[in-house]
């Protein structure tokens, strides 16, 4: 059990012994903490033996100092084809453990090896609530059990799935498989399988007390719902008009980004991460290039960095809007969304001269971005952010005044900080239950701590508080573009690095060395180095997070994609219990998600 | 060739008769023309979507319900919740294992004429997302009318494909009644796209500049709806 020495600072470096030492001391040398792993991204990575997992869970959660309060990810890896395993405990399959402590601003990955003949678990639901979901596709995805777990059932495949579609054995692309057909004995089970019986859910269909008997009403919303913003599907179990719960049901949307990850080149799998959440465009791809840089060791030019913060922040404006006037419409006001895609029609516009994409730009680059600022781009920005604050203004008094919009969310789908914080909900859902927590101010990167801005909370966690912290975020923004502008730096746009891609067209045609060069990093990509690396970003929604795996190939061996919608939408039905079914689409409204985003 | 008395409708020969007061007054509300045709024109000029969308192109679909692009001069504004009331289908986005069960059930809920625009490359093929859990184009399972190419086709190439189905929409005939007449659908036979611009696009020679960027002005009214800016497109 050895620390390497990596590219750490000293504190850090200093906080992952202390926290290795504290866990150490906890597990004894009984030899339950198998091994530590140094990582890439620095965040303390420790292999525990499975009989001590629910031990040790426990422990960092509650008996720790300064404990680990947030289960931010869990997901598995098949670890069968894995060449460059570093000497690392592995068995056939790897469980692993995100946690994350406010209090430290540490993260902390828990591993568990597994093995053929005893692919199961202890189920965590009773410390974290959100781990139910996460337990789910696991099941679903690698054919994991998790003892203990009430309702372990595929989650995004539909039930009738055969296989487990994240194993290596499992076929990638539908066209190894055969053309796709509907027959009409097909559609018949796939729409019986898609039936709701509420007895699977532990619902009880009626209501037996003393002085009142009653059935329950099941409504069925979705998955093709105005109110639903895309297909999620939700049963809504009624007493009256009240919701007494909700079974979200998802997977509609699934796109298997992740299997699709390990297919396609490092460089060849950016486009693919636009669409992950499709409204926010490069804030995508930020954490999945940072993670490839950080395996990659390159680090990016001051003006590539300021160029990403810039175009970032555009999408967040961008995806707040469109966030913004669905809101607004979702609570009965239909006008705000005509003005609100207006605006964003305008930074599309920029974002088109900019990248020469609308949704999907497309634009950064493993070291950099794709090309350098077209001449004349300050012109357009400077209109935009001169002209826009006082729309926002206009804003603040057609929606956020407005009270009938206030009557509908004000006090509705209230989500406590505890809460917030057990279910693993990030940005500005977060931050609307008062805890300034925003990845760009408390762990910056791509340059964010030169930047001067604020983060915006508000205090009770309902829906018009989600809708004030969102609001205020436009202004930091614009606030971020702003100093942007008046201090690009100049330089390059990407990085001098040989790893990073596409190389540079300049430094080719000097020789046949050079020329093969080029040629082989334009057309298979780079090869990283084996190793490990994480990187969370503040997106549009909450915390996004790429977990690379590379094998030292030019493929990814496992890329974990952790996303906001995720958790946000399995807390609906803890926000809208008790409240009318009216109020059902102002909760969902308000929480800021992109069935993409969700499903991947 | 259709024959209206008002001037208000393409490929419309007006026809000037008389010379008093009457004649006009009559001729602006009073048309003649066969029912088929005049079937045609309406059901072509009130093309109702079906308010259903899978995933990113869903998103430029209903860009181009809002003002800068305002379908609504096509009349084909009128979202409509049910399928029951909607007379195209846009398959908007990827088509997902799990929602082709779905995607069958509103089509066969949708009453006739209903037809279908595939939006996008995932819809068209698959598209980038050769997966698992991709159906590899909409038209395994339910016809297609038009196809859309892009990802995403920005809010003109809807467009674009709305005027496309309207042109194959009003030039189809179908029965009156089930008394007389042929029975059976007439439809035109649509020309493909990349044929008929396929001269245009080889004569092309000049390309804007990706590095340096014309002067656009973001407020101008193109971008409709602030304060002085006008409502584009209507003529
Ligand atoms: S074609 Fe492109 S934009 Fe449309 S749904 Fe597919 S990935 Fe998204």
């Amino acid at each position: 059990m050895t620390l390497r020495a990596s590219a750490l600072s000293d504190a850090s470096i200093a906080e992952q012994s202390g926290l290795l030492s504290e866990l150490m001391a906890h597990c004894g040398s009984d030899g339950s903490l198998v091994a530590v792993q140094t990582t890439k991204d620095g965040i303390p990575t420790v292999w525990i033996k499975r009989q001590q997992l629910r031990d040790v869970l426990r422990y960092v959660k509650s008996e720790l100092s300064r404990p680990f309060s947030m289960l931010f990810d869990l997901s598995a890896t098949d670890e069968r084809l894995r060449r460059n395993h570093d000497g690392l405990p592995i068995g056939t399959f790897t469980v692993f453990y995100h946690l994350f402590s406010f209090d430290r601003n540490q993260s902390l990955r828990i591993k568990v090896a597994l093995d053929d003949e005893s692919l199961s678990l202890p189920s965590i639901i009773d410390l974290w609530p959100n781990a139910d979901w996460y337990e789910r596709e696991i099941f679903d995805m690698f054919g994991i059990r998790f003892e203990g777990h009430p309702f372990l059932r595929r989650l995004l495949m539909p039930s009738w799935w055969d296989g487990y579609p994240l194993r290596k054995d499992h076929p990638s692309r539908a066209t190894e498989v055969g053309m796709f057909q509907l027959p009409p004995d097909k559609l018949d089970m796939t729409q019986d399988a898609l039936q709701f019986k509420p007895e699977d859910w532990g619902l009880p269909r009626t209501y037996h007390d003393r002085d009142s008997d009653f059935d329950y009403m099941f409504i069925n919303l979705g998955p093709a719902h105005t109110g639903t913003h895309g297909v999620l599907r939700l049963v809504a179990q009624l007493a009256g008009e009240e919701i007494v719960n909700i079974v979200p049901d998802i997977g509609f949307h699934h796109r298997s980004q992740e299997k699709i990850a390990e297919r396609q080149t490092w460089h060849t799998f950016i486009p693919y991460t636009d669409r992950i959440d499709y409204l926010q465009g490069v804030l995508n791809e930020m954490p999945y290039c940072l993670a490839v840089e950080r395996l990659a060791g390159i680090t990016v030019p001051p003006r590539a960095q300021a160029i990403r913060v810039m175009m970032s922040e555009f999408y967040r404006i961008a995806s707040h809007l469109v966030w913004y006037g669905t809101f607004a419409g979702d609570v009965g006001a239909l006008s705000p969304v005509f003005y609100m895609f207006n605006d964003r029609e305008r930074i599309l516009s920029i974002v088109e001269a900019v990248c020469g994409g609308r949704m999907h730009p497309n634009w950064f680059r493993i070291g950099g971005v794709a090309r350098d600022l077209p001449i004349g781009w300050d012109q357009l920005v400077r209109q935009f952010i001169d002209w826009f604050p006082e729309r926002l203004d206009d804003y603040e008094r057609l929606v956020m005044d407005n009270p009938i919009l206030k009557q509908r969310t004000v006090g509705i789908g209230v989500l406590s900080r505890e809460d917030a914080i057990a279910w693993g909900a990030t940005g500005p859902m977060l931050r609307a239950c008062g805890l300034p927590w925003d990845l760009r101010k408390v762990r910056p990167y791509s340059g964010y701590e030169q930047f001067d801005f604020e983060v915006p909370t508000a205090s009770n966690g309902d829906c018009y508080d989600r809708a004030v912290v969102h609001m205020l975020e436009l202004r930091q923004s614009l606030r971020i573009i702003r100093q942007c502008l008046d201090s690009m730096p100049a330089g390059p746009y990407t990085s001098l690095d040989p790893l990073a891609t596409p190389p540079l067209k300049q430094h080719t045609m000097q020789d046949i060395e050079t020329l093969i060069n080029h040629f082989v990093g334009v057309s298979w990509g780079p090869v990283l180095p084996p190793g490990e690396a994480e990187v969370s970003t503040e997106s549009s929604k909450g915390q996004t997070s790429y977990y690379l795996t590379s094998d030292g190939s030019q493929f990814s061996y496992r890329t974990r994609i952790r996303t906001p919608s995720f958790a946000h939408i399995q807390m609906v039905p803890l926000m809208a219990r008790g409240e009318l079914l009216s109020d059902l689409l102002a909760v969902l409204g308000s929480v800021d998600y992109v069935l993409s985003d969700v499903d991947r | 060739m259709t024959e209206w008395r008002s001037g208000r409708l393409e490929g419309v020969r007006v026809t000037e008769g008389g010379d008093g007061p009457l004649t006009s007054v009559v001729g602006q509300s009073v048309l003649f023309a066969k029912l088929q045709d005049l079937l045609a024109w309406g059901r072509k000029n009130s093309l109702w979507p079906l308010n259903f969308g899978l995933s990113c192109c869903f998103v430029e679909m209903a860009t181009s319900f809002t003002s800068v692009y305002d379908v609504a001069r096509f009349g084909a504004e009128v979202a409509r919740g049910s399928p029951r009331q909607a007379d195209v289908l846009v398959v908007s986005g990827t088509v997902f294992l799990k929602v082709a069960p779905v995607i069958k059930q509103l089509y066969e809920q949708m009453l006739e004429p209903r037809w279908v625009i595939s939006m996008g490359s995932c819809s068209n093929s698959g598209g980038m997302f050769d997966a698992y859990s991709v159906v590899q184009g909409v038209d395994k399972f339910i016809p297609v009318d038009v196809y859309m190419p892009g990802c995403p086709p920005p809010p003109h190439a809807f467009m674009e494909c709305l005027l496309l189905l309207q042109s194959m929409v009003g030039s189809e005939r179908r029965p009156l009644s089930v008394h007389f007449g042929p029975q059976d659908v007439q439809r035109p036979i649509m020309p493909s796209m990349r044929d008929a611009k396929r001269a245009e696009r080889m004569g092309q020679r000049e390309y804007p500049s990706i590095d340096v960027l014309p002067r656009t002005d973001l407020l101008s009214s193109h971008f409709a709806g602030q304060p002085g800016g006008r409502s584009k497109g209507k003529s």
